[in-house]
């Protein structure tokens, strides 16, 4: 297999060889994707699991008149594309015409640097990263004597390449590097056992603080032991980063253009009202530096930027590719996004986050005064409806009495609708971080009042 | 796919600086996926993927390699990287010497009409049948959406113990969403037939019926109340409910996690976990279904295995690693996604056995319950079992009687508890197809079960019960 020094002028090429093939009115996009990698798990001070990645593969968006057909390959030789480029153009025929099926012409991407590469990761070797699993356990095991074991501690890391280049005249190329690690320790007493999480990303293996992680994993588990659940009540809730992370998530599906337009966003038809209240500022931004989802130009090779979809509680506008734009009568926003080279463009968040209030955990504690602390929350597919709007969950926290955790909580469920989530949001705190869920999302504590928990109590 | 000596010298390559056991993965892959969405089709996509993964076991550890490119140099190249994970050098004490011999080829899951000969305007009329049918149901259905997909895996799998395996998987599954909406509110319904087989599939569940079924259940929710809060009897209907013994129970059933003590049952081998009513088992043999296959993703036979009998544990499932380290019979349950990762122990169809009991009869004996008849996705602690689930068609039974329809109610309990808790079963066995994700990777199943009643649960909802 050759090696694709240079994926941008190779995508440029096959598309121009591409044109003549595919015939007369078909355009062409071809979207070359590149990654290695390494994933080390360590598991009983062991080396559990050790997995290079080496994966490439290129995806082929044909429009015959605005009929769509698609194809994809994992061989990058000419022969492998020519048969991706006749079946993609052969699909086509088969897929019903839309006039906002289109291609995006040439942008201007940004001459910064994003900082979304460093060649640490390449030059640091096996050796040091199998450690920092090993350490990352052995840090976790020791933070806490009810620590009963580590069900898993990972560092992994990737180096992406990405080209896009078509009939339109986009053309355009990247490298990212990735690197993350995390671990879910488990805590015991008696018979009681619960499961901590934390991680922590960043574009170097440097930049990873173990110590933390292993610290803040630890303590989400033991803070957990001794749980019960208690009576059916409406209660001030306040969510933990990585449980508004997944009410994000929800949003971020509700805004996307694909689901408005097609009639599965509680969020469709609300631009311009309000729909939360005015602390609330959710914002987009695909040129965020350093943040995981950040790159030049969406994954349809158009320039990313920042834009706020929630300004003061007040819905803005959606997340838009170039087919929801045209639709729409607007533009792109940047968000094109798909899975892999395996799948057509759809829409999806960059670094999509809060924007950070005032105070940090503890003082929105006392702000709220009693309520619940959520930790975790389960059933977050299954039980956060973006269609709907619904929310019914089951979560795992504190209950807080006068401003301070007095007892861990389990089977406990709390059911609502997101709408009303949003306009009763009562406090956003400053303590912004970011999560790698569906893309990266970014999530201070919140409080939200007048909920309804159920339990068993 | 590959060639016995190509696949002699990558193993032994593989196992160069020691290792307990190696083997070579190969696949290619041919996959096309419609979608039909408003009317239109609008996705129409196919592709194929070539890919090889080696791997190498020492003890508990395992390293692994990946390449997409299948030539010899690249897989001796791989069978490098996934032995140089090796920390420490040892000589090996396999014997490579002797030819890699054959399994039988099994030609177990008859396919009929082959998805890659089947027209593509073909495949298109099945989704617009299962889209006019769901349309045709009510004025409220205001969004369909169909999805047709279809692949054909062949697989190859050579190890250090001389075998090699060959195989062919052909799956097809349709999967059908609506949304119905009428004053201001909205909901949503599916239905997902899917067989390991051709397009016959459509023989046997024809695309109206997906359409309808999934239509119907989104419209009766739109009239549906909010659900009740609190505990009370929970009736599962069969089909869907599986999930529930999937997902609660299942995953913690997996050697893995009893290797690693995030299960519940790690120490049960043996003993009672269930009520005398139950068995429960995982078969890979089913004839065609979903789950099923004649090899696993390590070359191990399929199998049925026996998880619970009479309510007492009776085998957990296993990987090749688990089996070869826990020293118990291999079960056939190491799976994998794609050449793309390591395979680790996974259940395949799993049921709940049928019981003896008339789902009327149930029904009719409970006072005041949950009538769970679909169940959405849900997730579980394996270490705790405890577990929530959504039901995404539900109503309250009240003195003997299915009455309304509740939304937005949840199941939360914990797996052996729950086990313990059921108190009936009927005889009507049934299966739905699924997706499930461990370690991040994702492989088809069939989960079922027949109607059963767990004596009490907590239901999660938004109102008192009245």
């Amino acid at each position: 297999m050759e090696t694709t020094t240079d994926l941008k002028a190779l995508a440029r090429e096959w598309v121009e060889r591409g044109r003549s093939l595919a015939g007369e009115g078909v355009e062409l996009e071809i979207f070359v994707q590149e990654h290695r990698g390494l994933t080390v798990k360590a598991f009983g001070g062991e080396v559990e699991g050790l997995r290079y990645s080496h994966s490439r593969g290129a995806g082929v968006r044909a429009l015959r008149g605005g009929r769509l057909g698609y194809s994809y390959c994992t061989g990058l030789a000419w022969e492998d594309i020519r048969k991706a480029i006749e079946e993609a153009a052969a699909n086509s025929r088969f897929s019903t015409p839309d006039e906002h099926n289109l291609l995006p012409g040439r942008g201007e991407y940004t001459g910064e640097d994003l900082g979304i590469y460093d060649p640490e990761v390449e030059e640091t070797d096996s050796a040091r990263k199998v450690e920092m699993a090993l350490e990352l356990e052995g840090l976790a095991m020791a933070s806490d004597k009810r620590i009963s074991q580590v069900e898993t501690a990972v560092y992994a890391d990737t180096v992406s390449r990405v080209a896009v280049a078509n009939t339109a005249g986009a053309a355009g190329y990247y490298r990212s590097s990735d690197c993350y690690c995390y671990v879910f320790p488990i805590a015991r007493e008696g018979d009681e056992y619960q499961t901590g999480f934390s991680f922590d990303l960043g574009v170097r293996p440097s930049q990873l603080d173990l110590a933390t992680v292993a610290a803040d994993a630890s303590e989400r588990a033991v803070c957990l032991l001794g749980s019960s659940s208690i009576t059916s009540r409406r209660t001030t809730l306040i969510l933990d980063s990585f449980v508004t992370a997944e009410f994000l998530g929800m949003l971020a599906s509700a805004l996307s253009a694909e689901a408005v337009l097609k009639g599965r966003s509680f969020l469709a038809g609300k631009v311009g009202e309000t729909v939360a209240n005015p602390m609330v500022t959710l914002v987009d931004d695909g040129l965020l530096k350093g943040a995981p989802s950040t790159a030049p130009f969406d994954d349809e090779g158009v320039p990313s930027r920042r834009k706020e979809l929630i300004e003061a509680g007040v819905l803005r506008g959606y997340l838009h590719n170039t087919y929801t734009a045209s639709r729409s009568g607007t533009d792109s926003t940047g968000n094109a996004s798909r899975g892999s080279f395996r799948d057509r463009p759809r829409v999806g968040a960059t670094n999509m986050f809060l924007l950070p209030g005032k105070g940090c955990r503890a003082d929105i504690l006392r702000q709220v005064g009693d309520g619940v602390l959520v930790l975790q929350v389960v059933g977050a597919h299954a039980g956060a409806n973006p269609v709907s709007g619904e929310i019914s969950l089951g979560a795992l926290g504190l209950l807080v009495e006068n401003g301070q955790p007095v007892r861990p909580l389990r089977e406990i469920t709390l059911a609502g609708k997101a709408l009303d989530f949003l306009r009763d949001t009562v406090a956003v705190g400053e303590d912004l971080r970011f999560l790698p869920f569906e893309g990266s999302l970014g999530a201070p504590t919140v409080a939200i009042g007048g909920v309804m928990i159920a339990g068993r109590g | 796919m590959i060639e016995e000596a190509v696949a002699r010298s990558v193993i032994a390559e593989a196992l160069s600086r020691g290792g307990d056991f190696a083997d070579l993965f190969v696949e290619k892959r041919r996959g096309y996926n419609l979608r039909l969405e408003e009317g239109k089709v609008e996705e129409n996509n196919s592709g194929s993927e070539t890919g090889a993964g080696v791997r190498v076991l020492r003890g508990e550890s395992v390293s692994y390699a990946y390449t997409n490119d299948i030539s010899e140099d690249s897989l001796l190249e791989t069978a490098r990287v996934a032995a140089a994970a090796s920390r420490v050098e040892e000589s090996v004490s396999i014997d490579l010497e002797k030819p890699l011999l054959f399994l039988p080829r099994l030609e177990e899951h008859p396919v009929e009409l082959d998805a890659e000969a089947y027209p593509r305007e073909e495949k298109i009329e099945l989704l617009r049948r299962a889209d006019g049918a769901a349309r045709e149901s009510g004025p409220h259905v205001v969004q369909v959406v169909v999805a047709l997909g279809d692949s054909r895996q062949e697989l190859f799998v050579a190890n250090s113990r001389g075998e090699m395996v060959s195989d062919s998987r052909a799956r097809v599954r349709l999967i059908v969403q609506v949304v119905a909406a009428a004053g201001g509110e909205i909901q949503t319904g599916h239905e997902t037939p899917g067989m390991l087989s051709g397009y016959e599939l459509f023989r046997l569940f024809p695309p109206e019926e997906a359409g309808r079924l999934a239509a119907a259940q989104a419209l009766t929710m739109l009239e549906a109340r909010p659900a009740p809060s609190g505990p009370m009897a929970v009736v599962i209907a069969n089909g869907t409910g599986g999930v529930l013994f999937h997902e609660a129970c299942g995953h913690s059933l997996e050697a893995d996690a009893v290797y690693k003590k995030a299960s519940v049952f790690m120490d049960k081998l043996g003993h009672k976990v269930a009520s005398p009513l139950l068995s429960a088992y995982d078969d890979a043999t089913l004839t065609n279904r979903w789950g099923s296959f004649s090899y696993d993703d390590e070359g191990v036979r399929a199998s049925r295995t026996p998880l619970i009998e009479g309510g007492v544990l009776r085998n957990f499932i296993n990987d090749r690693k688990r089996s070869m380290r826990d020293g118990v019979p291999a079960t056939g349950n190491g799976r994998r996604q794609s050449y793309r990762f390591v395979p680790v122990p996974r259940m395949t169809n799993t049921y709940i056995e049928a019981g003896t009991a008339k789902k009327e009869e149930i029904i009719a004996d409970t006072r005041l319950g949950l009538y769970a008849r679909k169940l959405g996705g849900g997730e579980v602690n394996p270490v705790t079992g405890d577990f929530i689930f959504a039901v995404t068609e539900g109503y309250m039974i009240r003195d003997g009687e299915v009455a309304e329809a509740v939304k937005g109610a949840t199941l939360i309990g914990n797996g052996p508890r729950v086990l313990a808790d059921i108190d009936a079963i009927a005889d009507d066995l049934d299966f739905d197809t699924g997706m499930c994700g461990k370690d991040g990777q994702s492989v088809p199943v069939c989960t079922g079960q027949p109607t059963l009643r767990v004596r009490e649960m907590v239901v999660g909802g938004t109102t008192e019960v009245m």
